[in-house]
């Protein structure tokens, strides 16, 4: 089945190059737009917005995938049964291998801001991985409902472009905690806060500063989401795929 | 392999939810539920051509679906022995902006065969199709006959042990009708087994061994194919004399 996943890349060659050009000129507007415009003193503060925009977008864009998985291919459904299954995981797979090419664009950043390359890179690779983790467990439990009334994907579009503000991606997780307050407080319910946050201290090169709460917070959501999800996708998509 | 049936129903009854709403996929059977099958029984052997007619929308489509393992049934139980290969009307689980090699590339690994596998067929599929220089064109620039002629030659050239074709035939050419025909007893000589939907009666006649009349989800007949499509006359009350 992974032949159909390379089927599937062979299609976007032209897509390849544009996961990388993207982002970059993203970079470019960020900093004119945070570093001269409104005049934050940190001149790293375009690289975050853009971290956190990669992994947010891995995010989002895996969750949308997954969840319009079976409707989207509805035609190859009705044609042949093998493992329902494949169709998440295919979107999955295919949005983390883009989001990594994306964030390749972090790469001649450090050479432009002069940041000492450590091995806690490895980071980024891994927030991207735990973004598309977090998603696809959500979007498995919502696809078979998504079959049934396509509300669902509505749904979840505004769902991520609302994480987009609630998660720092436009901001960063040490500016909350500074500001202090009610979200501060709250703000580790979303479980987007630590990828994010993770990435950007692996480009920055330094260790991430979270208690361990919010790691285990993190993770265990994210394990919980991917049993849910794929107990209600295994028990729901025989009789989801009768409505397609 | 074993002997026996290469297809079998039991019972087998299928409903498909009227009711809209995410509730539709929780609880059980509903009264508003439309009846697409019903009480279904039948063998089909291996080795045998077996016609299925029938009005439309008696439950021809969905009893294919069925027996590919598309739908599970909600009572009673069907078995294949053998890979199964669902030929649906009009390039049903091809994709339209691929080319014709690209989809059947595509469709020979949903099937689980090979890259290398799939180059060594193409020629056949080529050749059989007819389709010469347009096996690369988009698929949404072919006739509904260039599609049918595709699908025929992929799902015959992946060679499978149970081939259900819905309908596809009536939309060729007559000098593709009889090649299909050729191809299809070709099949069943070297022990395959097809099940064939169509309206052409003519065909039918002349290369299925049984045919089953369907009527409101029910099986009304079984037999031989002259006696069946009086079946079908009878009950839809209708002089075959006037009517062709």
């Amino acid at each position: 089945m992974r032949r159909e996943v390379r089927g599937r890349f062979k299609n976007a060659y032209l897509g390849y190059a544009w996961t990388v050009i993207e982002p970059a000129m993203l970079a470019v507007v960020y900093y004119f737009l945070f570093s001269l415009l409104s005049g934050n003193d940190d001149i790293l503060y375009a690289v975050w917005v853009l971290i956190g925009v990669i992994v947010w977008s891995c995010f989002g864009k895996t969750l949308q995938a997954t969840v319009g998985s079976l409707t989207r291919n509805a035609s190859m459904i009705h044609l042949v049964h093998f493992p329902r299954a494949i169709f998440p995981l295919t979107s999955t797979v295919s949005n983390i291998i883009l989001s990594l090419l994306s964030s390749l664009v972090v790469l001649p950043l450090l050479v432009v801001f002069d940041v000492s390359v450590t091995w806690r890179l490895v980071f980024v690779p891994m927030a991207i991985g735990l973004a598309a983790a977090q998603a696809i467990g959500l979007g498995m439990l919502l696809a078979p409902f998504n079959c049934v009334q396509q509300d669902v994907e509505h749904m979840v579009r505004f769902i991520v472009r609302a994480g987009f503000f609630l998660s720092p991606v436009m901001w960063t997780w040490e500016m909350a905690v500074e500001r202090g307050g009610l979200y501060a407080d709250i703000i580790l319910i979303n479980p987007m806060v630590l990828p994010i946050t993770l990435a950007r201290h692996g480009f920055e090169g330094t260790p991430l500063d979270m208690g361990p709460e919010a790691l285990v917070f993190c993770f265990a959501w994210t394990v919980v989401m991917w049993v849910i999800g794929s107990m209600v996708f295994a028990s729901k998509e025989r009789g989801a795929v009768k409505h397609l | 392999m074993t002997d026996g049936p290469a297809l079998r129903l039991s019972n087998v009854g299928l409903t498909f939810p009227r009711r809209r709403g995410i509730r539709a996929l929780f609880g059980g059977r509903q009264s508003t539920d439309f009846v697409a099958l019903e009480g279904i029984d039948l063998e089909v052997k291996r080795g045998e051509v077996l016609g299925v007619i029938g009005r439309n929308g008696s439950g021809k489509s969905t009893m294919l679906r069925v027996m590919a393992g598309v739908f599970s049934p909600d009572v009673g139980e069907a078995k294949a022995s053998g890979r199964v290969s669902l030929l649906a009307s009009l390039g049903t689980g091809f994709a339209g902006h691929l080319t014709g090699r690209e989809n059947a590339m595509l469709y020979g690994s949903v099937l689980g065969r090979s890259r290398e596998q799939m180059l060594e067929l193409m020629n056949g599929i080529i050749e059989f199709s007819e389709l010469h220089d347009f096996i690369d064109e988009p698929l949404r620039t072919y006739s509904s006959g260039m599609r049918a002629r595709l699908g025929l030659a992929v799902v015959s050239a992946l060679d499978p042990d149970i081939l259900l074709i819905d309908e596809v035939l009536g939309v060729g050419d007559p000098v593709f009708k009889e090649k299909s025909k050729k191809k299809i007893l070709d099949m069943v000589g070297g022990a395959g087994t097809v099940v064939l939907v169509s309206h052409s009666f003519g065909l039918m006649t002349s290369i299925c061994d049984r045919i089953v009349h369907m009527k409101g989800g029910h099986i009304d007949f079984v037999g031989e194919p002259q006696e069946a499509i009086s079946a079908y006359y009878r009950s839809e009350g209708v002089d075959p004399e006037v009517s062709e």
